[in-house]
């Protein structure tokens, strides 16, 4: 096979394996050792390692909550309230922590759900007590005070109320203690101290109950209250209202729910008020209800509020090469949206993305996720609400991720550029040397007599090349290397005599017989 | 049988194959097939070569232009290393 | 004539590593748990003694049973009863639940129960890969404060020598978290009656998971594996016979008196010397 033929087939064969690896390189990782498992076992050297997490604070955390209790209660059956206070405080604290890591590692769905919810109802309770308790001890002493007989009917009628919460909220409290101390006994916490809040709570409210009679008399409050219904669901009315005997009609009657002010209404002429009341982001259960009238406190009410199921949905569209748009709608079982409420992106990393439904119960968020495959859910953790929560389905989605940015190009043309420039440097001698006009053959010149035989190789190559340049007339100034420049006919049999005079090669007697056939003018042979 | 003229260009040539052999070798054991190292270590093996069999003396033909291959080289280098600092970046 | 030997030597190299690359191939599989798989599920760097009949086992030695697929007659029951009496410990790893009828020929009450447990109290991102800790005074846990576990059954009866944290429950479903009916609880995974342990997790002792473990697999050793039952073997024929042949010695013998056939050839006087 002669040489053109075997370096056209390199040729074509190196310009077929790049075209084949240039169409992988778009994708330069052809092959990885990828998650291998099997169904008995995984490789742990190809699973991803992830911080191992909060899993191991989760039960101590639901121990101290409970701990929580037993001093928080203790702490108000003493009246030790700035004690109180600041374990009220801390209480809060973890339960923050504990609802934290209870939607962060996806548990709610079991029976650690369920005691968040009846922790976060026994929190409430609590300060409830907290604040009663310390209202019934100013009361206690304003009752010494107070000569005035309409100031005592004031306070009766208030104190009467307190009772009435503090009683209603143990019975609440106490009705929660099995299914907690249940849960609590399936994962080994200690449940002594909060049996023991069970009991202060009790030895609290009983304290309130003794104080009753000496007030003088069960005297019922001029100021009647009554919820109508007495149940309802998110997003109903109630109708909180009542008489109030001997009452100026326009007073203001102040209505509060569990505490906390819920409205005012105004005495109607015929003595009546009337408060709608509509249910929102309270929890389920039992509540109380009293109104104000200047002083005067009413008796208290129960209703109660029933749970309800959601559902929310979750649908998913592009908005750029980076990010992703959730949209979806949050409504109980009947169609009623549930506005203002917390809704939870998990994306399948694990990371949360919070966003809020509008008064439609439509929410819409966007979020930057990395290219690739991504798996999304929608989550509603129905917290403060009387709903149960809800999950939509997995959707998955496809991001494209960022396209190509201009800075490796031009990284590597000014790569490039170097590189050349530096290799240019190293050879000024280009220049200068393609200036000089070759010069031409003279024909017809009698070829030099030159002898060879007899001579080391080396030293016999000497002699040629000197022929040789003699007979195309070049000057013999002219090293090898220029000789070349000038005469590229023959650049092959000088850039091998090159390599014999100042690299120290030896010819081979072929080399030689060839180099003198060229060097007395014969053919283009070169060696 | 090999050429004397052009021995020194003939065993450049098998050192840097027997290199990228090597180097296949080794990626084939490790599980992991990729291309951009592939190349850079490729890179490395053609510009010791081409540094050692360069007489300070003498250009022969066949390195003469090298110099083009070792910039294109250093310029697909310089991509690969921009990309990879760009990844480390928005990461 | 240099040049003839340069070029020669370069074809004989790439002949040797083609040859080394052959044989690689040629005496390594990838079944699970073989001595002959190199990977990352085989167990060929457990450094074990394999022993392949019950009858003579040494008294207060260990035998582990890895994995085993091949049932147990009741003479080799009653070989490991008599191990057992005489103070040799045995410990069985299992879990697919097929130790489950030598068990019950045993007279053990402890069963191995296949599942799907995971974990949330896990290094790992495969619900799978999570820790257990020992409880109890056991000496091949002695010194091993957590053990990872790779996808192990639950073991009911005995003592328990290995549970999981409470947060583990076995997930049905398969989706990775805990829904619908599945409900948290701790989970044992080894436990033992008297000489008697039972392992629910055969993975500990792949190459890949060794490792992971470096403090246990220390204890259990020395200890000898039951060759003929565990899934330590291979169905190569290749591999087989060079077993075959490395054990027998009359064979072993046989091979080596050919392999000096061709030398005796080459260096041995000839008839026109």
């Amino acid at each position: 096979m002669n040489r053109l033929a075997s370096h056209a087939i390199l040729a074509a064969a190196a310009v077929l394996v790049l075209a084949l690896l240039g169409g992988e390189a778009a994708s330069p990782v052809l092959y990885t050792a990828e998650n291998t498992s099997t169904a008995a076992h995984a490789d742990p050297a190809t699973i991803q390692k992830r911080s191992p997490g909060d899993a191991d604070a989760l039960v101590p955390l639901m121990d101290d909550l409970l701990g929580q209790t037993g001093t928080l209660a203790l702490t108000i059956k003493l009246r030790d309230y700035e004690s109180a206070e600041r374990d009220l405080a801390r209480y809060s604290e973890l339960s923050r922590q504990f609802d934290r890591l209870v939607v962060t590692l996806d548990v709610s769905g079991t029976d650690i759900g369920e005691f968040q919810q009846n922790n976060r109802k026994n929190q409430e309770a609590l300060e409830a007590l907290l604040n009663d308790t310390r209202r019934f001890e100013d009361l206690k002493r304003l009752e010494i005070e107070v000569q005035d007989g309409e100031q005592r009917m004031a306070i009766a009628y208030e104190g009467e109320a307190l009772r009435q919460k503090m009683r209603e909220g143990f019975s609440a409290y106490a009705k929660r203690e099995p299914a907690t101390t249940r849960i609590a006994e399936h994962y080994d916490l200690n449940t002594t101290p909060y049996q023991q809040s069970v009991e202060h709570f009790a030895e609290v409210a009983d304290a309130a109950d003794d104080w009753r009679p000496a007030t003088g008399g069960t005297a019922a409050s001029p100021l009647a209250i009554a919820v109508t219904p007495a149940e309802g669901r998110y997003g109903d009315t109630l109708r909180i209202g009542g008489r109030y005997a001997g009452g100026v009609p326009g007073t203001r009657i102040e209505v509060y729910v569990d505490s906390r002010a819920a409205g005012a209404a105004t005495l109607d002429a015929d003595g009546t008020y009337n408060h709608p009341y509509r249910i929102g982001r309270i929890v389920a259960g039992p509540h109380l209800a009293y109104a104000t009238a200047g002083g005067i406190y009413s008796e208290v009410a129960t209703f109660e509020v029933l749970t309800q199921n959601t559902t929310i949905t979750l649908a998913l569209a592009e908005v750029n090469r980076t990010a992703v748009a959730c949209t979806g709608n949050l409504t109980i079982g009947d169609g009623l949206p549930v506005a203002g409420a917390p809704v939870l992106i998990r994306t399948d990393d694990g990371t949360l993305a919070a966003a809020e439904t509008d008064e439609n119960g439509t929410y819409r968020t966007e979020i930057v996720l990395p290219g690739g495959e991504h798996t999304l859910r929608a989550e509603f953790h129905a917290a403060g609400y009387p709903l149960n929560a809800s999950e939509s389905p997995a959707e998955t989605v496809r991001v494209r991720g960022e396209g190509l940015s201009p800075l490796p190009f031009v990284a590597a043309f000014a790569a490039a550029a170097a590189t050349g420039w530096y290799l240019r440097r190293r050879r000024p001698e280009e220049e200068p040397v393609a200036k000089a006009a070759p010069v031409p053959e003279s024909p017809g010149e009698t070829p030099p007599q030159v002898e060879i035989a007899g001579l080391p190789p080396r030293e016999a190559a000497t002699v040629l090349f000197r022929a040789l340049r003699t007979r195309l007339g070049i000057p013999e100034t002219k090293t090898p290397r220029d000789c070349a420049r000038i005469a590229p006919a023959h650049a092959g049999f000088f850039e091998r005599y090159e390599r014999i005079r100042y690299a120290g090669e030896t010819p081979t007697d072929e080399e030689l017989r060839a180099m003198e056939a060229e060097a007395l003018g014969g053919g283009e042979g070169a060696a | 049988m090999i050429r004397m003229a052009g021995a020194k260009k003939y065993s450049a040539a098998a050192v840097l194959a027997a290199w990228l052999i090597i180097v296949a070798f080794f990626m084939v054991l490790n599980r992991t097939l990729d291309l951009e190292v592939f190349f850079v270590l490729a890179l490395i093996g053609l510009l010791v070569v081409a540094v050692l069999i360069d007489g300070a003396f003498s250009r022969p033909r066949y390195m003469r232009y090298i110099g083009y291959l070792i910039a294109a080289g250093v310029a697909l280098f310089a991509y690969i290393v921009a990309e990879k600092i760009l990844e480390i970046l928005a990461a | 004539m240099a040049k003839v030997r340069r070029e020669a030597w370069a074809v004989l190299l790439i002949l040797l590593l083609a040859g080394g690359a052959v044989y690689a191939h040629a005496t390594t599989t990838t079944e699970e748990f073989s001595r002959y798989n190199v990977g990352w599920n085989g167990t060929s760097n457990l450094a074990v003694e394999e022993v392949r009949d019950l009858r003579g086992l040494p008294p207060g030695a260990t035998l582990l049973i890895l994995a085993p697929d091949v049932a147990f007659t009741a003479e080799e029951v009653g070989y490991l009863r008599a191990f057992l009496e005489s103070g040799g410990r045995v410990l069985i790893a299992d879990e697919e639940g097929n130790a489950n009828r030598l068990l019950a020929d045993l007279g053990s009450t402890m069963r191995v129960r296949p599942g799907n447990l995971a974990s949330l109290e896990r290094d790992h991102v495969d619900p799978g890969l999570f820790t257990g800790y020992p409880v109890g005074n056991a000496t091949i846990f002695s010194g091993v404060e957590t053990v990872l576990l790779n996808r192990p059954a639950a073991v009911t009866g005995g003592e328990p020598l290995l549970e999981t944290s409470i947060l583990t429950w076995d997930d049905a479903d398969g989706d990775g978290r805990i829904g619908g009916s599945e409900t948290f609880g701790t989970a044992v995974v080894c436990a033992r009656e008297g000489n008697l342990t039972v392992l629910g997790d055969a993975s500990l002792f792949v190459n890949a998971m060794l490792a992971g473990n470096p403090k246990f697999i220390e204890n259990i050793r020395p200890v000898l594996i039951d060759a003929a039952h565990s899934r330590t073997g291979t169905a190569n024929p290749l591999i087989n016979a060079i077993t075959w042949v490395r054990e027998t010695p009359a064979a072993a013998a046989a091979f080596a008196a050919l392999a000096a056939l061709p030398v005796a050839w080459r260096f041995g006087r000839k008839i026109d010397d």
